[in-house]
């Protein structure tokens, strides 16, 4: 068995991580349906699917964000597998984050109505990278489910993602934010020089409202930190489990390459267990001409018969390029299956196109 | 039909991932300058090897020339720079005259913090150094290579998003000042660029309701970027090809030429079917790029696509 078979029948939780504009979602989806006709009580959470697929997923318009729906249509034979999918809602994560943390509804109302955190809970820069993950940390400690599929969200710098908890940690531990902190355990006044400016900083630029919802805002979360700093702690040694796979997708296009590449350097080097490359969208290597044909078939005359010729010799022209771009990455890949995926004529939009594509995977 | 390309002083190019945004952004700025238009490109959150392949050397937060005469004597500049926020943050500080001491302050915050408390707040200070940019005449043409993937909307929707939190100060201006830039055609307008594939298509028509209808910005002509040209001689069989051209195929060579176009003539009809969907959805006229074929476009590719946007005849026209 390839580490992407063996991923698929014994992780707890597996990560597609990559570029955007790659078919992260279908991949992730089409592991999730083979890891249900394995027997396993699975859900992909996603974060942005294009729209067909969610309907696919049973994820459509009216589907409740944030809730496991069962995705119909999956045949599993005789075991008891199933596939469910969830759409991802950054901010109902964040609040129930927020919830478990607190030691009472005080302690979180506090939190989620200020109306900094309001702002900020559905926007506040890598918040969607860190809530994806921390999704996932809910799911899998609930203990519901045998496999939780992320599909991540896409980023430039896909490497983020990881980094995610890390950061969290880094801004309760800054100074300023320590300062204004700690001012409220000492029911002092704001003594810390490089707080005090950032407070003059802020009023200046923003007023003078938003500097009081933001000292609230942090003074509300010093309440949870300790359960925020624990979490991330959590998060971060799951994202190591040996029972946790990611799987890198790709395209053959040399921007994508060159963010898979990154993308592997970085589980690599902070040991994030990898087990598997899936490069998607290549274009179909066309049956090569002999070169008798070719002889007969070089300078015709316009028609349709050079249009048929011309034709063939783009795409094969593309489809050996493609292959060239590839050769790096399975170099980095190691040991690790890279499953190559042609672009298909047309993109997969239902659930039998799912199950084609889950038995190409493994 | 090329006015359009130094239409507005801005031009913010916008997609999702891997529909070649960069690359329409680069193409543009090319364009434009062949005809003689000095243009900033501007990279936001810019990909290794946009300033080589604009012939010059990695972008950097410097402004640098990039390429002088472009295209022959009468061609304008291509200069290029990056904006990070820190920088922007640095120079909206000095000009707003704000002496060492808020300087101090905004450094030993740091802007992560300050920013944390200011949601968008990054977003703007690029918009606001872009503004600044385009008022100080800088340039005749201002390129704006958008952040990519879902991270378009909420760049350019920061300025209107930030006055719902910030009630009063520089930073409220700023935001106003942005808006007012974003919702004049004269001075910014978005190119919107998708590829002939339903997902992406899907997309664009998503962003071209949100940024031109919700929030007030112009759109240019809608790029579809990577349209294989049309090649009618594939809808007849190679054999029936081939009889046209009085030709008589071996049985190999018409295995392969339909291993070919079996793909081929479902990837055109799924364009064609892709792009009627676009125009029967969206007013804006339509622009077609030209797929080529290699994963790794150089310089002379570039200038395939600038020529292609500089001679295109958007589909379906009004103006």
């Amino acid at each position: 068995m390839t580490s992407l078979e063996v991923a698929v029948t014994e992780a707890k939780l597996m990560l597609t991580c990559g570029p955007g504009g790659v078919g992260k979602t279908t991949t992730a989806a089409a592991l999730g349906v083979a890891a249900a006709q394995a027997g396993r009580r699975t859900v992909v959470v996603t974060v942005d699917p294009a729209r067909r697929l969610a309907d696919a997923l049973g994820l459509g318009d009216d589907a409740e964000a944030d809730e496991p729906h069962q995705v119909p249509g999956i045949t599993t034979g005789a075991n008891d597998g199933e596939l469910w999918a969830l759409m991802l809602d950054a901010e109902q994560t964040f609040d129930r984050l927020v919830r478990d943390q607190s030691s009472n509804k005080k302690q979180a109302d506090a939190v989620l109505n200020n109306p900094v955190y309001q702002a900020i809970s559905g926007s506040l820069s890598g918040a969607h990278e860190y809530m994806a993950i921390e999704r996932l940390h809910q799911l899998h400690s609930s203990g519901e489910w045998d496999l939780v599929i992320v599909d991540t969200p896409p980023s430039r710098h896909a490497i983020d993602l990881l980094e995610a908890p890390d950061r969290l940690v880094g801004f309760l531990g800054h100074p300023v934010y320590r300062a204004l902190t700690a001012g409220q355990r000492a029911f002092a006044k704001i003594t810390d020089t490089a707080a005090s400016m950032f407070l003059w900083a802020v009023k200046r630029l923003a007023g003078p409202q938003i500097v009081e919802d933001t000292i609230g805002f942090f003074r509300s979360l010093a309440n949870i930190e300790g359960g925020l700093r624990k979490r991330a702690k959590e998060v971060s040694a799951l994202l190591r489990d040996e029972n946790t796979a990611f799987i890198v997708v790709s395209s053959p296009r040399s921007e994508a390459v060159g963010e898979a590449k990154h993308l592997l350097d970085a589980l690599h080097e902070k040991k994030f267990p990898f087990a598997g490359l899936v490069v998607n969208l290549i274009h179909p290597m066309p049956e090569p001409l002999t070169d008798e044909d070719a002889l007969l078939l070089a300078d015709l005359d316009d028609g349709p018969l050079a249009d048929h010729v011309a034709w063939h010799a783009e795409l094969t022209q593309l489809a050996v390029a493609e292959r060239a771009e590839l050769v790096e990455l399975e170099v980095l890949a190691g040991d690790a299956p890279i499953i190559e995926l042609p672009l298909l004529e047309v993109d997969i939009h239902d659930v039998p196109g799912l199950i084609d594509l889950s038995a190409r995977l493994v | 039909m090329t006015d359009w390309l130094t239409q507005s002083s801005v031009v913010v190019v916008a997609g999702k991932g891997g529909v070649g945004s960069s690359t329409v952004a680069a193409a543009h700025a090319l364009a434009a300058a062949q005809q003689g238009a000095d243009v900033l490109f501007i990279a936001v959150d810019g990909r290794p090897g946009m300033g080589e392949l604009l012939g010059g050397r990695e972008i950097n937060d410097r402004d640098h020339v990039l390429q002088r005469k472009v295209g022959g004597p009468g061609g304008g500049t291509i200069r290029a720079r990056s904006i990070p926020a820190e920088q922007a943050f640095g120079d909206y500080l000095e000009l707003k005259g704000v002496g060492g001491l808020l300087r101090r302050a905004a450094s030993a915050a740091s802007l992560p913090m300050i920013a944390a408390a200011t949601p968008g707040l990054e977003h703007l200070l690029v918009l606001g150094k872009i503004k600044e940019l385009e008022r100080d005449k800088t340039a005749d043409l201002i390129i704006v290579d958008a952040p990519p993937a879902g991270h378009a909307a909420p760049f350019l929707r920061s300025a209107s998003g930030l006055s719902d939190v910030v009630k009063s100060g520089p930073v409220l201006d700023q935001a106003q000042e942005v808006s007012e830039m974003l919702a004049d055609p004269a001075r910014c307008m978005a190119l919107l660029v998708a590829l002939p594939e339903e997902t992406p298509i899907t997309e664009m028509i998503e962003l071209a309701n949100e940024l031109g209808d919700d929030l007030g910005i112009s759109l240019l002509p809608l790029v579809v970027n990577a349209c294989w040209p049309d090649r009618p001689g594939l809808d007849k069989s190679p054999a029936m090809a081939a009889r046209s051209h009085k030709i008589k195929l071996s049985a190999s060579a018409k295995s392969s030429l339909e291993s070919a176009a079996a793909f081929g003539r479902s990837r055109l009809a799924q364009q064609r079917e892709q792009i009627e969907r676009l125009a029967t959805a969206r007013a804006e006229p339509i622009i077609t790029l030209p797929r080529l074929a290699t994963p790794r476009l150089d310089a002379a590719d570039l200038e395939l696509l600038a020529d292609a946007l500089a001679s295109a005849v958007p589909i379906g026209a009004t103006q």
